[in-house]
């Protein structure tokens, strides 16, 4: 057993020795390498590394001959394994097998071609090996391009690195740098302002030889002169307006309706009625009364109104009639100017630019909205026209053939042409011969029905009302209808209108009074056609009596026939709608200042808005919003409403048709 | 019939000039016939108006009245000065537009965040009043 491992031990210790002698083989190969290597610097590694597998090759073909030089050496250092001793053996018998196949294997096949020792297919086999050689040589460049490629990725690092270590040195200085920032941004700041500064002197200083330039100093001769130039007033006078209308237009129109708004309780919200506005001029409204309103047939935003005189302003005008315009509310369109109190005023129907009044004195005076304050035509204080207050007025006709119909207090009615005011077309004198104390009738309102222009009805002082006739009829005179009498007011009657004729069903016949005895009532008129021929009473058909105070104007509405508007003494606006109540207005509205409303008028298209005259001195206009819209039903209903009315209302007196 | 306007005018003179101290608010005090005064007294009564400015359209331009505290002295004179500029600028800008012989700048409304400005100019003079909208 001792023996056998002695034997072992040896065999090991052999072996260690000989791998000594292999390992100092190796180096020494290896240092013979180098040197040879460094001796022959001219040739490149490839012409190297072609050299030493010439070499191989050439130990493998050339047997073992060679092969303890240099073959030894340098397959064994490179390649452990060693495969070229096999191959040497095995290459031979591959070849015969292969019989000159080529196999692309890197020594067997050429170990088998070279079999034959032919010097020239050695060469090409050469040529062979030094394709192979080129091809393999790229792969060892690319591993030092590999190399090559670590150092960029080394700096890279190294770059980040600096980089990082700026980061790692900010958290110290970042105070300073801020600080830094801070103060660069404060110089730049101090620099601009002081740019600034200079250049806002700059600009004062070119500002202020600007305005040297631009705006004289005015002496106050200069001004003056401007001041009391009939141009300049003409120019302030209109640019003013121009103005004011501008800014009657409330509406803000860079309002952002998504910014949240405090929704402020709309106090006019529930309300039916509601107050457009009110017209008011300090100067020319003050201490006088509206006596009379009128709508402009031709601009809807337009609306006349007169007024008595103000008894504390002695040196205006007695009498005035403002336009009023819905875009301009702090003062008049245009004033006019009359010597005495305007109690009625007209637009022409045909004439935009004209408007009639009558005075109080008589006179008929015809304005001119292209012309100043004083009347352009009016007619004379004699007998040819009215002496007495004109309160009642109407323009009837059409475009070629009209006429303005004027009546005063003591009975007289004129006919005028609008462009000749100098006499009257036609006068007509009513008088009621058979009356018992007086015949002389005191006409406060008039009214023609719709389409009629030679036969009207009048409202007397007396509370009657009477019929008229501007011609010879069949069967009556021009005059006064004096048989048939319509009493029912204890009270002058304040305003007389007949039913507009609009819709399915005709109720022209109809028409509306009101009077100071506190109501208002309603009449169907006799046809004028057939005149009674003895005395008769005609009764009214129904009589509205929730006034609490004089009714001083009654209008049915334009288009809704059903729907009118009373105003009394007590500053009340009351809306009647027939076919929902006949014994209370359906709106009541307290006016303003709730001192008397003297007149009412719609407007002339769809009746949405309403003027009220008041005896403050207050236009005031109001808006019913879609109450004026009728239904389809109205008119049928309307019939049967005053059906029932009159069923009601005409059996004490005689019947009325 | 419209000859006997200036005696209408003289008649209301006296009226006028009775309620006149309360009426004036111009800071001016060059003679003015009432019936001016009363228009520019008129101009001053919406709430919005903080203030109006009427110059000459001569050159340099001339300001003949003023009235509010955005119009006096110097920002007055500044104002001025930028209405007249606005003005002429509108005017060559439309020129250059138009091209139109005869027509003529009549109204401005300019608006800004704050304020608005309204501009009436005519040949000879122009009005500008400037307004708090918000108000």
């Amino acid at each position: 057993m001792q023996d056998r491992r002695r034997v072992e031990l040896e065999a090991k210790r052999a072996k260690l020795a000989e791998l000594k002698k292999a390992r100092e083989d190796r180096k020494k190969s290896e240092q013979t390498r180098r040197e040879s290597e460094a001796g022959t610097t001219g040739p490149t590694r490839k012409d190297l590394a072609r050299r030493d597998l010439d070499d191989l090759v050439r130990d493998v073909l050339g047997g073992s001959r060679e092969e303890s030089a240099v073959g030894d050496s340098t397959p064994f250092s490179s390649q452990p394994s060693t495969p070229a001793r096999p191959h040497a053996t095995l290459g031979p018998a591959l070849s015969v097998s292969a019989s000159g196949r080529l196999s692309r294997a890197s020594d067997a096949p050429s170990d088998g071609m070279g079999g034959n020792g032919d010097p020239l297919r050695r060469e090409s086999f050469d040529n062979m090996n030094i394709q192979v050689q080129d091809r393999f040589v790229p792969d060892l460049v690319d591993v030092e391009q590999e190399l090559f490629d670590l150092p960029p990725k080394e700096r890279v690092i190294y770059n980040k690195e600096v980089q990082t270590t700026d980061i790692a040195i900010d958290p110290i200085p970042s105070i300073s740098e801020n600080e830094i920032r801070e103060q660069i941004l404060r110089e730049q700041e101090a620099e601009r302002t002081a740019i600034q500064e200079e250049k806002s002197e700059e600009e004062s200083l070119l500002l202020e030889r600007q305005l040297e330039e631009e705006i004289k100093d005015m002496t106050e001769e200069e001004r003056t002169s401007v001041l009391m130039a009939p141009e300049f007033l003409d120019f302030l006078e209109q640019s003013s307006k121009v103005v004011q209308r501008a800014l009657s237009d409330n509406y803000d129109y860079i309002r952002d309706y998504t910014l949240g708004m405090d929704s402020g309780v709309d106090s006019s919200e529930g309300k039916r009625v509601k107050q457009v506005c009110q017209f008011w001029d300090e100067h020319w409204c003050k201490n006088r009364s509206i006596t009379g309103v009128d709508w402009s047939p031709k601009y809807p935003e337009l609306s006349a109104a007169s007024y008595n005189k103000n008894p504390s302003a002695p040196n205006d005008p007695d009498g005035i009639v403002a336009v009023w315009n819905l875009h301009l509310l702090e003062r008049p369109e245009f004033v006019f100017h009359s010597q005495s109190d305007v109690l009625s005023v007209s637009f022409s129907l045909f004439h935009s630019n004209l408007i009639f009044g009558g005075t109080y004195s008589g006179q008929i005076l015809l304005w001119d909205t292209r012309s100043k304050h004083l009347p352009v035509l009016k007619t004379p204080l004699s007998a040819a026209g009215h002496t007495h207050p004109v309160y009642a007025m109407q323009m009837v006709g059409t475009q070629n053939a009209h006429n303005l119909i004027t009546a005063s207090t003591d009975g007289l009615v004129c006919s005028w042409l609008v462009d000749m005011l100098a006499q009257p077309q036609e006068s007509l004198e009513l008088a009621h011969v058979s009356h018992n104390r007086t015949n002389e009738i005191a006409i406060t309102a008039l009214d023609f029905p719709d389409n009629e222009t030679t036969t009207f009805w009048t409202g007397t002082e007396e509370g009657n009302i009477y019929q008229a006739n501007r011609y010879d009829r069949a069967g009556s005179k021009a005059g006064l209808n004096q048989y048939d009498a319509y009493r029912g007011h204890a009270g002058p009657v304040t305003g007389l209108h007949f039913h507009p004729m609009v819709g399915s069903v005709d109720f022209s016949d109809l028409f509306l009074s009101c009077s100071v005895d506190w109501t208002v009532k309603l009449w169907r008129a006799k046809s004028a056609a057939k005149p009674s021929t003895s005395s008769q009473t005609i009764n009214p058909l129904y009589s509205f009596d929730e006034s609490d105070d004089y009714v001083y104007d009654v209008q049915w509405h334009p288009s809704h026939p059903a729907l009118f508007g009373s105003v009394n003494g007590s500053g009340k606006f009351d809306l009647w709608n027939l076919n929902t109540d006949t014994e209370v207005p359906m709106v009541s509205t307290s006016v303003g200042s709730s001192r008397a409303l003297n007149k009412l008028k719609w407007d002339r298209k769809e009746g949405r808005r309403v003027a009220l005259g008041g005896s403050d001195g207050r236009l005031y206009v109001y808006d019913i919003g879609d109450m004026g819209i009728p239904r389809e039903t109205e008119w049928v209903d309307l019939q049967r409403t005053v059906e029932s009315l009159g069923a009601g209302q005409s059996i004490d007196g005689l019947p009325s048709r | 019939m419209v000859s006997s306007f200036p005696s209408q005018g003289t008649s209301t003179t006296d009226v006028v000039s009775q309620n006149g101290p309360s009426s004036t608010s111009s800071s001016t005090n060059a003679p003015v016939s009432p019936e001016l005064e009363q228009i520019l007294s008129s101009l001053t009564t919406n709430r919005s108006v903080l203030g109006y400015i009427v110059l000459t359209r001569t050159s340099p331009i001339g300001i003949v009245r003023h009235s509010g505290v955005v119009f006096d002295g110097e920002q007055g004179k500044k104002y001025a000065s930028a209405v007249k500029r606005i003005v002429d600028a509108v005017r060559v800008g439309l020129e250059d537009v138009s091209g139109a012989e005869g027509d003529e700048l009549k109204f401005m409304r300019v608006r800004t965040k704050r304020h608005e400005l309204i501009i009436s100019p005519d040949e000879r003079y122009l009005l500008a009043v400037i307004r708090d909208p918000s108000s």
